[in-house]
């Protein structure tokens, strides 16, 4: 490999978007008619109190089960003891506010070609957790690649959206993707269960399945939003190259046909519908964010498809 | 296989090093461009079901290499021009001797039997195979080669074109031996002979020729027969009478039909008599004109057919002469008085007689003289001119005189020499004479038994000649031959001989007598080239081949101006007047065979052929290149 290649490579991924515009006053326009709408969309639901499946201390009844030994007496359905002479427990639901976390893939791939899909991720991330404080949902976000790489605390509460936006302008794409690794990482970070939003371009080597499932069997309620440029199911490419990954830097000979091209096309429009059937054979929330649609567009498709602040 | 043009060598080298930069650009090309994806999995997904192809798309690109070396390879080889070993051994090797004599430029063929012998050696060389190797020698007095021993038809023709025709007979001998030379110890040796056949038994002084293995081919051209020639024309101014001068000259009708034709003789350019002719077939008639004058230098004869414009054969209906020149000489005649000398220099209107007594030969001496004649008198100093001695007594003889002789006679004569020439000397009887002695490289003329008594030579620079007794003491001045003598000695102290030849013969070696100190001279032939011929013991030497008038420019020493000799030449060659062609030719006793296999456009040069197989991969290199089914 020549010096020029290697020179070629260095500045390949370098290519840092400009994140000055990222949220400028047109989005945060487009941010405030979001939250308008979301609240149409919710409306007649209780603001800030998402009642959780498990049963606790709230004021609403919930259930009655049989009375074990250390439960509290307090609890105790005198009434239907008396009638029935059981003693049965009475059950509420809990009453909680929702964590929302948002988990953006600031892995190599997501940086690749001008950074579309990184600005695209992060404008998504930036909007729902806009419409997530609006609603006084607790919001954090992390970043990843094969590991959580940058961490933003819980916040609530609108006025936190600049919080948010400082954390998304600083994050900067470096590793490779490793879903499985940085999401166990991040459950093991955050014991508080919620809804966990992945905005990833899911190029991950040992498989997206691996990440989901993690989310899922702990007991997190994943919501992907998949990044997809379409240039990069189109690449242009002819004649003889030499192929790496920005990401692992593999390296692979390919004589580049048009044959070639539409099997690529092919084999990568595959791999989109494979996610797709993924997540809906899991019950997972699905969205594929086209880096070429307008991104309030793309929120209102989320709010529509529904699976976000359910 | 053989290799006629690189050698294998060089070729290898060349392969070698434009080898090495194919496969070099070669590696160059799959260098290939790094590009960037940002998921190589897919890639590898797709590609693993190119792995079961990727062997044959390996094999696809070491056969596009392969091709290219093989291009290359193909290239080179026709850089060597290879040839079957089979086809050259086969291949034959020919001497073509065109015959350009006089009798090809007959045209009893049209053009010309010469042009007609051209065409058909061309198509000759159009017909060689690819083996063949030709060389094309023009004959006539001498062989020429046009151009060396080759395959290249271009070469040959241009060679061939160079041929053209002289008024000179073939040397067959000659040119024979130069084929057989020429192809000693080559295989398939053949020599073509394109000829009408006029050429002489092919045997010269030196014997017979023979060929050996060498095939002898015979290509006749010409059919025509009818030709009327001049075969003889001389001239000469009677000696004793130089302002007039007799021809003679002789009419051949060679052909088998008798002829009627016009004889014009011309003198100076202006006719001096016209006769009409009838020759019978094969009739010679000789003509003889006696008595001529008026014309001063040229003499020229032409025939014409009465019937037609001209004959077969116009080179031989012209002949050529030059008179010898007439300039008037001065003399001296250093005599005390002798009639007999006085009168016999009265016979040479042209001479300029001053008679002096010696006792005042001194006084005259400084004189400018051609010729001083002494008469019993010796001059104290040789005089720097020509001189002749008569009974020489004092010490100033260019010879020593000896103890005297009683009743001399000629008992031996030089008859060849220019002095006693058409004289008759056996019978002059003499009183007494002196017994001379020559030095070294005199001549003696003449001679009585007991010593030389008539002596000629050179002295420093100058001709001289001495009679050993006083004429009054001999009879011989009473004879006819005494004149002739004087007059003779004279001639040839200036060089105005009256048996001058009056024309060369083509095809001989002439030898012009000069006199220059430097060792080449200019030559002016009929056709006006000028050019430089050699000049050896006196004598300029050429071989000419054109009938005509030749002027020879012979430099002097410094401040001198140069001597301007002329001479005529003519063919006067009855066997080249004889244009009757031959269809066989027979070389010691062996007959010519006819030309064999000489097929148009059968050359087979493999070089060609890998040129196209370069194109047709070349071709197909391009169709697959571009419907993708090498990339």
């Amino acid at each position: 490999m020549g010096l020029i290649d290697a020179f070629r490579r260095s500045n390949a991924p370098a290519k840092k978007a400009d994140d000055d515009d990222l949220f400028d006053d047109e989005f945060q326009r487009k941010l405030d008619y979001l939250a308008l709408v979301s609240r149409r969309v919710f409306a007649g639901r209780m603001r800030a109190e998402r009642r959780t499946k498990k049963s606790g201390s709230g004021v609403e009844f919930a259930d009655h089960r049989e009375y074990q030994p250390g439960d509290d007496f307090r609890y105790l359905d005198w009434n239907v003891y008396q009638r029935f002479d059981k003693l049965l427990l009475r059950l509420f639901e809990e009453e909680e506010d929702l964590a929302i976390y948002f988990i953006v893939d600031a892995s190599g791939s997501m940086s690749f070609g001008d950074a579309k899909k990184l600005r695209y991720a992060k404008r998504v991330a930036a909007a729902l957790a806009y419409v997530g404080l609006a609603n006084l949902d607790r919001v954090s976000i992390v970043s990843t690649s094969d590991k959580v790489m940058e961490r933003m605390p819980q916040t609530r509460g609108k006025a936190r959206i600049f919080k948010v936006f400082r954390f998304l302008k600083e994050l900067e794409p470096a590793g490779h993707t490793n879903l499985e690794t940085s999401l166990k990482a991040f459950v093991a970070q955050n014991k508080r269960r919620g809804l966990a939003v992945l905005i990833s371009d899911l190029y991950d080597p040992a498989g997206f399945e691996r990440g989901i499932n993690v989310l899922r069997y702990n007991k997190f309620d994943p919501f992907v939003v998949h990044i997809v440029d379409p240039n990069e199911g189109k690449p242009k490419l002819n004649g003889d190259v030499l192929l790496y990954d920005c990401e692992t830097g593999d390296e692979r000979e390919v004589t580049v046909t048009a044959k070639v091209l539409e099997r690529f096309q092919h084999a990568h429009a595959e791999y989109c519908e494979e996610i797709a059937k993924f997540c809906t054979s899991h019950q997972v929330p699905y969205t594929r964010a086209d880096v070429s649609v307008p991104f309030d567009e793309l929120i209102l498709r989320v709010f529509r498809r529904g699976g976000f602040l359910r | 296989m053989i290799l006629a043009g690189l050698p294998l060598a060089t070729l290898l080298t060349i392969f070698g090093i434009v080898g090495a930069g194919v496969v070099s650009l070669y590696i160059l090309k799959l260098r290939r461009r790094t590009v960037a994806v940002p998921f190589s999995l897919l890639w590898q997904k797709i590609l693993k079901d190119k792995e079961a192809t990727s062997l044959f798309s390996k094999l696809k690109r070491l056969l596009s290499l392969l091709l290219q070396l093989a291009l290359l390879l193909l290239l080179v080889l026709a850089l060597g021009d290879p040839r079957a070993a089979a086809t050259l051994i086969k291949g034959r090797n020919l001497v073509v001797l065109v015959d350009a004599s006089a009798s090809m430029q007959a045209t009893d063929v049209a053009p010309s039997r010469l042009a007609s012998a051209k065409d058909k050696v061309k198509s000759m060389i159009r017909g060689l195979g690819g083996a063949d190797r030709m060389l094309v020698a023009q004959m006539d007095a001498m062989v020429t080669p046009m151009g060396p021993m080759s395959g290249d038809t271009g070469e040959l023709e241009r060679a061939l074109e160079q041929v053209t025709a002289t008024d000179a007979r073939a040397d067959f001998p000659r040119a024979l031996r130069f084929a057989a030379d020429a192809l000693r110890g080559v295989d398939n040796a053949e020599i073509v002979v394109v000829s009408d056949g006029v050429l002489g038994a092919a045997e010269d002084a030196t014997g017979g020729v023979h060929l050996g293995d060498t095939r002898l081919s015979f290509v006749p051209v010409g059919t025509g027969k009818r030709n009327v020639g001049i075969t003889q024309f001389s001239v000469r101014r009677y000696p004793l009478d130089k302002s007039r001068y007799e021809v003679m000259l002789e009419v051949t009708n060679t052909g088998p039909e008798p002829e009627d034709i016009e004889l014009t003789l011309l003198g100076d350019k202006q006719p001096v008599d016209i006769l009409k002719l009838r020759l019978k077939p094969g009739e010679r008639l000789p003509r003889f004109y006696p008595q001529l004058s008026g014309a001063s230098r040229t003499l020229e004869a032409k025939i014409k057919p009465l019937d037609r414009e001209h004959d077969d054969l116009p080179a031989d209906d012209h002949a050529y002469a030059l008179l010898p020149e007439r300039r008037r000489a001065k003399i001296m005649l250093v005599t005390a008085g002798n009639t007999y000398i006085e009168a016999a220099l009265l016979l040479d209107e042209y001479l300029d007689v001053e008679v002096v007594a010696p006792v005042n030969y001194a006084k005259k001496a400084g004189g400018k003289y051609d010729v001083i004649i002494f008469d019993g008198a010796t001059p104290a100093q040789p005089p720097r001119t020509h001189a002749f001695y008569i009974d020489p007594r004092g010490p100033g003889s260019p010879v020593k005189v000896g103890e005297e002789i009683k009743q001399p006679g000629f008992d031996k004569l030089d008859r060849k020499h220019p002095i006693i020439r058409f004289t008759a000397l056996d019978e002059v009887n003499i009183a007494r004479a002196h017994k001379l002695v020559p030095e070294p490289g005199d001549k003696v003329v003449g001679a009585s038994a007991e010593g030389p008594i008539f002596v000629a030579g050179t002295r420093a620079g100058f001709k001289f000649a001495v009679l050993g007794f006083d004429l009054r003491e001999a009879d011989l001045p009473l004879r006819v031959a005494w004149p002739l003598m004087l007059l003779d000695t004279i001639n040839w102290f200036t060089e105005e001989d009256a048996g001058y030849l009056s024309s060369f013969r083509t095809g001989d070696v002439w030898r012009v007598p000069v006199s220059t100190p430097q060792v080449s001279a200019a030559l002016k032939r009929p056709d006006g080239q000028i050019e430089q011929i050699p000049v050896h013991e006196g004598r300029a030497v050429y071989l000419g081949q054109r009938a005509g008038f030749y002027e020879l420019t012979v430099p002097q020493a410094e401040g001198t101006p140069p001597v301007v000799t002329s001479f005529a030449a003519n063919l006067l060659d009855e066997a080249e007047s004889t244009i009757t062609a031959a269809d066989k030719i027979e070389v010691g006793g062996k007959p010519a065979g006819e030309v064999a296999s000489f097929h148009v456009g059968v050359r087979r040069e493999i070089w060609i052929y890998l040129l196209l197989a370069v194109a047709l991969l070349t071709a197909i290199e391009w169709a697959t290149y571009h419907r993708r089914v090498t990339v």
